[in-house]
């Protein structure tokens, strides 16, 4: 069923295989899916994993079941308004009434059109209990006071017309699945007559005058289309609010391993009582993985200053995470013999002291690497050279464009010493990368 | 088939109609939920409150950094066992020696490997039909973990340790189960695969607003206005750390205490927003802010 459906999701960037078809098809056995609404619900939760996810999804939900193509940037009720469905579904549901219709009167009727996509089995329920109408009742009346002049009754009952028209693109789709179904399964029957039972008949006297959409998914698919935060973040893209997550995310995955012997209780305990009660001690492996990370700040001097608030920012989420392993020092351009342990920069550190800390701690740089020739003096090198000989894992972290260090003065000697990345979520993940490549001794 | 019904919420719990359908959907397919959510929009309290509305047993199991699949799944009681199996070499010998007392091992006898194995939440629910099963913050917990329950998600059977006793559960008995995640840590795709997933979006104010009075049903209108519109540009002005639907409740709950006009002077003058903000750079901005806004008062 839907055998197009994974390759379409897929060319949208979101991942579904055969596995994702066979939950569809039981979902349609179980009865979870009677109208439109519903497949959309279902789908929502087995394609995405992630926020990120739901705004492609939508994208590609509306291409495949509704041609409706949403253009980048554009919003859901604008792709709606300018495609066929939607024409073809107008013209049906207005009849011979094809003069002109004003912005209003348009943004009305793809409120309609978007709440009978998402009218789902649980909105039906809802309305058939009463509640849905009660709520929604008085607003609604004057929605649509001005194109038909009926009382209510009258409303519900030529609501129940159109639907039969409503979505026809999705009856001829789910139709055509359902004959595949019943060829190759008979318990096929199962929702075919739950589907010729209930829905289209109760959906468009249900309908009628009530505005049930905004309540449930096509609220969702309105608020993901045309938010950032339900797309996939541009890896490329500078570090600010927007990525940090992904870049922690990132962060995260910085991996010590050590092994050292342990005890082995339980098989000292099983060989002991095999062997009459006499307990030699069994050794095994223990690994461990945890991750100590140490940040050295330049928070000083111009270029740095545009930065400085996304790397605090993206560093004080850090410090939530990594509580206690985490520690922060600051430097002015470069170091010379030590650097602070505030931000203000009061309280002094001589190097000595921050090469005390253990070996295997993550060190990251963040800088812009950027100074006159003569303030990176021979002595602020030695420094830097000790640093590196300390922590097995070193990395630097530039907020400046990739494209401009190779015209710095000084960047390129810094590179020779470390190796470095840009300040953006893909230069995070490839400073991660680089901390968790196996150290060898030289 | 045991019909599931879908479940909408409780007195004390307003459902989001589309987590309600999530929700129904893991069920009826006897898949776990996960739900991802900033903190504070009731990601945890749903699988509670559910087990208590339909009276079903509900068994809770708080991830963090030391989590293992052993204190999920069932452990076995070495040190038990080693006391057990000396006991028996110790009776032996009395018996040997023609004294009669013995010593007690507690019913447990160490031919009974079953006796030493403790029980997890895991083992629990599953053998507890249609139970509730909560695995809270599985994002605290090490990478292994979410990678090491998927052999028991897919394949609904534990293997108790040392026993060897397998614990298996029918598609229909299945527990519900419900996993929430602050998505501090990416879970493993292939993890996430197996469950129905739900991103939980903070309530909108409306949504909140009746959220509050669930709570607190006496919460004065004026009030309950004017302080949920104060926590929602509290959380667009950008802090460190952004009040969640926790922290606006025990504000209301202080501000209940007082009557109408006291709580509009209390929420004006700012003077209780400890139980807002948590971090001192936060509450410094939020107080250049206040006195900016003082001006144009209530």
């Amino acid at each position: 069923m839907f055998d197009s459906l994974p390759d379409h999701f897929r060319s949208h960037g979101l991942s579904a295989d055969i596995k994702t078809l066979l939950l569809v098809r039981k979902s349609f056995k179980r009865g979870l899916i009677t109208t439109l609404g519903d497949l959309y619900l279902v789908l929502k939760g087995i394609v995405p994993t992630d926020p990120s996810q739901y705004g492609p999804f939508a994208v590609a939900f509306y291409d495949y079941f509704l041609d409706i193509e949403i253009k980048k940037g554009e919003k859901l009720e604008h792709a709606v308004a300018r495609s066929a469905s939607f024409k073809d579904w107008k013209s049906k549901k207005l009849g011979d009434d094809d003069r002109e219709l004003d912005f209003n009167e348009i943004t009305t009727l793809v409120d309609q059109f978007l709440d009978e996509v998402h009218l789902t089995s649980y909105d039906i329920q809802e309305i058939l209990s009463g509640e849905a109408i009660l709520k929604t009742d008085d607003p609604d009346r004057k929605d649509t006071a001005e194109q038909d002049d009926v009382s209510s009754d009258e409303d519900v009952t030529k609501a129940a017309d159109y639907s039969k028209y409503s979505l026809q693109e999705l009856k001829e789709r789910m139709e055509r699945v359902l004959e595949q179904q019943r060829r190759k399964h008979k318990g096929g029957d199962h929702w075919v007559g739950e589907e010729g039972r209930s829905p289209y008949g109760q959906r468009g006297a249900a309908i009628g005058g009530v505005r049930v959409g905004q309540q449930g998914g096509g609220k969702m698919a309105r608020a993901v289309i045309g938010d950032r935060r339900f797309y996939p973040v541009d890896k490329k893209a500078k570090l600010s609010d927007d990525n940090i997550d992904v870049a922690l995310t990132l962060l995260k995955g910085i991996e010590e391993e050590s092994i050292e012997m342990r005890l082995d209780i339980p098989n000292t305990i099983k060989e002991g009582v095999k062997m009459g009660g006499l307990f030699l001690p069994i050794e095994r492996e223990h690994k461990e993985k945890k991750t100590e990370v140490v940040l050295l700040i330049d928070n000083g001097g111009y270029s740095m200053t545009p930065y400085i608030e996304v790397v605090t920012r993206l560093f004080s989420k850090m410090k939530r995470r990594f509580t206690h392993d985490l520690q922060t020092y600051y430097f002015h351009n470069t170091i010379y013999g030590g650097a602070w342990s505030d931000e203000r920069r009061t309280k002094y550190l001589k190097l000595d002291k921050i090469l005390k800390l253990a070996k295997k701690k993550c060190v990251f740089v963040i800088g812009d690497a950027d100074m006159g020739p003569y303030e990176l003096s021979d002595s602020s090198m030695k420094d830097w050279q000790e640093l590196k000989e300390h922590f097995r894992k070193m990395v630097w972290l530039n907020p400046t464009i990739e494209r401009l260090w190779p015209m710095s003065d000084t960047i390129p000697i810094f590179r020779q010493i470390f190796p470095m990345f840009p300040l953006t979520p893909e230069g995070v993940e490839k400073a991660v990368q680089e901390m968790n490549k196996k150290f060898v001794k030289s | 088939m045991t019909e599931k019904k879908i479940w909408k919420g409780s007195d004390q719990y307003i459902c989001d109609p589309e987590l309600a359908q999530a929700f129904h959907m893991a069920r009826v397919l006897a898949m776990p939920l996960l739900i991802e959510g900033e903190p504070g929009t009731g990601k945890t309290e749903l699988p509670i409150q559910f087990a208590k509305d339909t009276d079903k047993p509900l068994f809770v199991y708080p991830a963090g950094s030391k989590s293992n699949v052993e204190q999920f799944v069932a452990k076995f009681d070495h040190v038990k066992y080693l006391r057990d199996s000396q006991v028996e070499v110790l009776n032996a010998q009395r018996e040997a020696q023609g004294v009669s007392k013995k010593l007690s091992t507690g019913g447990r006898s160490t031919d009974r490997l079953d006796d030493y194995v403790i029980r997890g939440p895991g083992a629990l629910s599953y053998s507890s039909p249609n139970s509730v099963l909560l695995i809270d913050e599985i994002d605290k917990a090490p990478r292994e973990f979410p990678n090491d329950l998927l052999y028991a998600l897919s394949h609904r059977k534990f293997v108790l340790p040392e026993s060897g006793k397998i614990i298996e559960v029918s598609e229909q008995d299945m527990p519900t189960i419900v996993i929430t995640s602050n998505r501090e840590q990416e879970l493993p795709t292939a993890f996430k695969g197996r469950c129905i997933y739900h991103y939980i979006a903070f309530p909108t104010p409306e949504l909140m607003k009746e959220i509050v009075l669930k709570h607190h049903p006496k919460t004065d209108e004026k009030v309950l206005n004017k302080a949920v519109d104060v926590f929602y540009q509290m959380r667009k002005i950008g802090l460190e750390r952004a009040p969640a639907t926790r922290e606006l409740l025990n504000w209301l709950k202080y501000l209940n205490a007082y009557d109408q006009e006291e709580a509009l002077e209390h929420i004006k003058e700012m003077d209780s927003s400890g139980i807002l903000i948590k971090t001192k750079a936060d509450m410094e901005k939020v107080k250049t802010r206040a006195k900016y806004s003082t001006t144009n008062s209530i």
